[in-house]
């Protein structure tokens, strides 16, 4: 799960292997927000996979590759 | 996860942001009032339960995710500390979990070009950056540290 300064970069590092999937910068500021703003509070409870999932809808990741 | 565990989950991760590094098990045996080993049990089901990720070899904490125990690529500055996410992903996460603007500091993959972010209110301040996340979701525990 890394980083890059734009898709070209991207298709350099895979060298051929199969893409997972690239989305913006800011999309993914948006899930780490959503999936990690709780994590420290003193009623932290487990995430369950629906609730995750459904972060992951909201932000249109959405497909087979981000199915949980 | 029954309320112990929760406690000793939620007290692992209050002491690694006081401490500004990952507790060790009699760092946490001692602020419990828990005995070493009890700790090790209690961190094995959350580790079984992906609630922290334990090294395989020691069983000290590796992940208390977004948290990495280890240096990454992904160095935050924020909230006076520095600190390792354990991927991009995660880096970001710290200044969510902390609810604080931070400096995500890491480099492309590809290229090795150095990359600064600043996390202002939420948001990147370099929008033209990709994510990019090999590993399907379904797939993203099979190994965590590889994801």
């Amino acid at each position: 799960m890394n980083l890059f300064r734009s898709e070209e970069h991207v298709e350099l590092w895979l060298a051929g292997r199969p893409p997972g999937a690239t989305v913006p910068v800011t999309t993914l500021c948006d899930l780490a927000h959503a999936w990690w703003s709780d994590r420290l509070a003193p009623d932290w409870q487990p995430h369950t996979r629906e609730q995750n999932q459904a972060i992951l809808n909201r932000l249109g990741l959405t497909g087979p590759f981000w199915r949980l | 996860m029954d309320d112990r565990d929760l406690d000793l989950r939620n007290l692992t991760y209050r002491l690694f942001v006081e401490l500004g590094r990952a507790p060790s098990a009699d760092d946490v045996a001692e602020a419990a009032a828990l005995t070493r080993a009890e700790v090790a049990e209690g961190w094995r089901r959350l580790h079984d339960a992906h609630a922290l990720v334990l090294e395989p070899r020691t069983s000290e904490i590796r992940m208390a995710n977004p948290f990495s125990a280890v240096p990454t690529a992904y160095r935050v500055e924020a909230a006076g500390r520095s600190w390792y996410g354990n991927c991009a992903w995660d880096a970001f996460g710290i200044c969510a979990a902390l609810h604080v603007d931070g400096r995500v500091q890491t480099a492309c993959p590809d290229c090795g070009e150095p990359i600064g972010i600043e996390v202002r209110d939420e948001r990147p301040d370099d929008e033209s950056l990709l994510f990019h996340c090999l590993v399907p979701a379904a797939h993203w525990w099979d190994d965590i540290v590889f994801t």
